[in-house]
């Protein structure tokens, strides 16, 4: 009974089977072989074409960006002289040459590019300290420290700048004299940078629009 | 005058650090003063207010109290938790020990002087016995919330008052219990809620308290019952700093604001008994917060964190109008902190933690009297040279030629050699373990001299190779005192070093003896020169005195005679500062050159003294007379005041001088931010 079963079975296979007229190709594995690599090779083709369309597609996007921001920018020449007035100063102090203890400078970079490097692995809110250096300030003496300096400074102290109280100072006088920035040069450098770079921008800006 | 092409140097960016606290001993008539950044100085107000001893600072130490105890020792406690004891004699820290309280907010003796009491930060009052040699701690009073910033003893030594945020408290100090405790209303107009510093307290003998706190009020409690007896609303701001005369008849408080108040202890009516406080007189001398006050027994003594001392006399308390009752400023050191090399042109400026070397600028035209010339070469700054370590430096130097500098922290000293091709290299030589108060190069540059402690001199003989030890110069009379300052002969024979025990010793650096001692004058020495061709030692004493001393002969010159004989003029002898430098023209061999802060002065041995009625400043008037009448009128002393604050001058060459100024405006604008303070129509 049993084989009987299996020869019916077999035969319904072979009906099936033969029911597409043409019988199954006869696929050599070199063949197949070949196909299949084709095929991936295709697939990683048009995989790259893709990404090569997106990173054009970017670029371009990328120089419209540039060249949208190049038309807002300055020109070159008004920006290398705002350049220089913001530098002039700093170029003043350094240009003579400065040439620190030689061991110290040494040992100074190399500290620098150490704590570089583990910040570069941290998390933002990570910190990477010396443990020598955190022995030596005591935290007490830190938190007494800051207990001084927002008693004195802190919130509610009302404090006001040195230049504005000299400045309040001249103008109360007996002898008025004008505000501490223009009575010494050396007051108020950063402000006077400050104005300088806005006065171009601004000049430049009204040019432009005319 | 003499004509000079004058350098006008204005690079030296020195910034005083600001005063912190002040203690006056009556016994020694000085004044103590401990600045921020940790050093220490003492002023001697009996010789003029001369600063006659600095302490060099040091970044971990951080002053917060300074007092002086039996019998004019002097301590200091700060916020690393140490009390310091410091060596008198010889400039240096005897020892410290830890108070184990956490950081020392304040520290007071008692005022007997046999102990001394600190309030730490945990709340503690610990009391230290003063033994001689050290002191040793002997008991802790209860301790109590929140930390102690001021303390005071009551004169009877029974009892401690102290000041914490919002609290007094009174501690009884046999049995060490809080016998009382007041708590200090808090409120302040705008600020409701901002806690109540008190900043000072006071005890009198009477047992009245008074303190001084951050809502700006002055208050007088009954110590007995706990209970307020006066409040004087001073100002809106902090009131920092109080101190309480020997008599307890007037007290002096200092605000966050710059105002200096006193307050004095008057009858209510004439003729009656019944007497309270009243607020007499307000002083403003300061922009910034005075952080401390003193009364003394005729004065006002107020610093802060402006940088200056002020010392005002009390008007009532002076009897004649004379010089002794002028206000006076101290911003700058009495000590010179800048060095020259000559013939290398550069300038050494001393900071506390590092040294900068820059080479003077050069011009090429030539000019009138009073005429600003082009420079061709601007002035270049070559090196900075950093220190190691904690410690600041105390005193530095550069050889004439250029190729040395010395300098020294309170432990080590340093020389290193400089070589100027295509740039500054520096080679450094072995440290040296000596202590040092003054470096001096010889006029050679071959031999360094290096003031040490307990009157000893070093020499040290230089090289291409390092610096070798050579000999040291020790005075016979076997002082414990330092030697402070140092002056060498251009021929390289002689040395005088004054000690700080007003003892000038000269040596013979040939010979490498003691050559002779001179005589003892009653004030300290503020500069020391021996002039080239005589050999004769030149001597500016903090009273303004002048004297030449023949160092060949051994005794006083012809011209020091005759200067002693005539005097010298009141208004020379009533100015503020003393002499920090003295040089000489070799061309003019009869010229002295010397200056103070706010004069650079010449004076010519050939021409007749002044006396009081003739002006002393006639360089003025005497430009516009005839050249007979010129002749007529001129004397000994020429005087130019154009360049203020002079650090430092010194002679370069035939007829060119360089001035190192630091105007007061550079520095009142690195200063903190001070308070605000509303003025009408602004």
């Amino acid at each position: 009974m049993a084989a009987r079963k299996r020869a019916t079975e077999k035969e319904e296979l072979q009906a099936t089977d033969s029911g597409d007229e043409d019988g199954p190709e006869e696929l050599s594995f070199r063949k197949a072989k070949e196909e299949a690599v084709e095929k991936r090779r295709l697939a990683v083709e048009s995989a790259q074409r893709e990404k090569a369309l997106l990173k054009e597609k970017r670029r371009r996007r990328e120089e419209l960006f540039k060249e949208q921001k190049k038309r807002k920018l300055l020109p070159n020449t008004v920006l290398e002289e705002i350049t220089s007035t913001a530098c002039s100063r700093a170029d003043e102090e350094h240009t003579t040459q400065e040439q620190d203890d030689v061991t110290e400078s040494e040992a100074r970079s190399s500290e620098d590019s150490e704590a570089e490097a583990v910040d570069a692995r941290l998390q933002e809110s990570y910190r990477a300290v010396q443990l020598k250096a955190w022995d030596q300030i005591s935290l007490q003496e830190q938190a007494a420290k800051d207990f001084i300096q927002s008693c004195l400074y802190g919130p509610g102290s009302n404090r006001t700048t040195v230049n504005q109280f000299f400045s309040l100072a001249n103008k109360k006088g007996t002898i008025k004299k004008p505000a501490m920035q223009f009575v010494d040069n050396t007051w108020g450098t950063e402000e006077k940078q400050k104005a300088k770079r806005f006065k171009l921008r601004r000049v430049h800006k009204q040019l432009t629009s005319f | 005058m003499g004509e000079f092409q004058v350098h006008r140097v204005r690079f030296f960016h020195l910034l005083p650090s600001g005063i912190r606290c002040m203690d006056y001993s009556g016994l020694s008539d000085r004044l103590a003063l401990a600045r921020l950044d940790g050093s220490v100085e003492l002023y001697n107000l009996a010789a003029n207010c001369f600063q006659e001893k600095v302490f060099p600072g040091n970044e971990s130490r951080s002053t917060e109290a300074i007092c002086w105890a039996a019998e004019c020792r002097l301590f200091t406690a700060g916020l690393s938790g140490d009390i310091l004891e410091y060596d008198l004699h010889n400039l240096c820290i005897k020892y410290s020990l830890n108070g184990f309280g956490g950081p020392i907010w304040s520290m007071a003796a008692n005022r007997s002087g046999t102990h001394l009491a600190i309030g730490c930060e945990d709340g503690s009052v610990k009391l230290f016995q003063v033994l001689p040699e050290k002191i040793q701690y002997e008991t802790s009073l209860d301790r109590q919330k929140g930390r102690i910033l001021s303390l005071a003893w009551h004169p009877a030594a029974s009892h401690i008052v102290t000041g914490s945020i919002d609290m007094i408290r009174v501690l009884d100090v046999k049995t060490g219990h809080a016998v009382r405790r007041i708590a200090v209303d808090r409120s302040k107009m705008g600020m409701q809620n901002r806690e109540c510093v008190v900043w000072g307290v006071a005890f009198l003998s009477s047992g009245t308290l008074v303190s001084a706190d951050s809502a700006g009020k002055v208050q007088f409690w009954d110590s007995e019952k706990g209970t307020l007896i006066q409040t004087h609303q001073v100002t809106n701001v902090d009131v920092l700093a109080l101190s309480v005369s020997q008599n307890e008849d007037s007290l002096v408080v200092g605000t966050s604001e710059g105002t200096v108040f006193q307050f004095q202890l008057v009858p209510v009516r004439t003729g009656e008994t019944a007497r309270r406080w009243v607020r007499t007189k307000p002083f403003r001398h300061h922009t910034h917060d005075v952080r401390t006050v003193v009364h003394g027994p005729s004065t006002i003594i107020s610093g802060g964190l402006d940088s200056q001392l002020v010392i005002r006399p009390l008007m009532e308390k002076v009897e004649s109008k004379t010089y002794d009752a002028a206000l006076r400023k101290f911003v700058f050191p009495h000590r010179r902190l800048v060095s020259c090399a000559q013939k290398a042109k550069l300038l050494l400026f001393q900071f506390p933690q590092y040294l900068e070397l820059w080479r003077l600028g050069k011009t090429e035209a030539v000019g009138k009297h009073d005429e600003v010339l082009p420079i061709s070469r601007s002035q270049e700054h070559l090196l900075q040279l950093k220190k190691k370590g904690p410690e600041h430096i105390c005193c530095s130097a550069i050889s004439p030629c250029g190729s040395w500098i010395s300098y020294a922290t309170p432990s080590r000293l340093y020389v290193h050699r400089l070589q100027y091709e295509n740039g500054v290299s520096i080679s450094k030589m072995p440290r040296l373990l000596y202590s040092a108060h003054q470096i001096l190069f010889s006029a050679d540059s071959t031999k360094l001299f290096v003031a040490s402690d307990r009157v000893s001199v070093h020499m040290f003989k230089l090289s291409e190779t390092g610096c070798k030890h050579v000999h040291t110069f020790q005075a016979k009379s076997g002082s414990a005192e330092a030697t402070c300052l140092l002056a060498a002969s251009a021929d390289g024979n002689w040395l005088a070093a004054a000690s700080l025990d007003l003892e000038i010793n000269v040596y013979s650096v040939k010979l490498l003896k003691h050559h002779c001692t001179l005589p003892v004058y009653k004030c300290p020495v503020t500069a020391l020169a021996i002039q080239p061709m005589s050999n004769n030692l030149i001597i500016a004493y903090s009273d303004q005195q002048l004297f030449e001393f023949s160092i060949q002969e051994k005794q006083y010159s012809t011209w020091c005679r005759k200067v002693q004989q005539h005097g010298l003029h009141r208004d020379w002898r009533e100015r503020d500062t003393p002499i920090t430098n003295i040089t000489f023209n070799p061309s003019q061999p009869a010229h002295i050159l010397l200056h103070d802060t706010y004069s650079l002065c010449i004076i010519d041995k050939t021409l007749p003294l002044p006396d009081d009625k003739t002006p002393l400043l006639n360089q003025a008037a005497l430009r516009n007379l005839s050249e007979g009448a010129r002749k007529a009128h001129s004397h000994a002393f020429k005087i130019s005041k154009k360049f203020q604050p002079l650090l430092f001058m010194e002679l370069l060459d035939e007829g060119t001088l360089v001035v190192v100024e630091r105007p007061l405006t550079d520095i009142q604008a690195q200063l903190p931010p001070p308070v605000r303070q509303k003025k009408f129509g602004t």
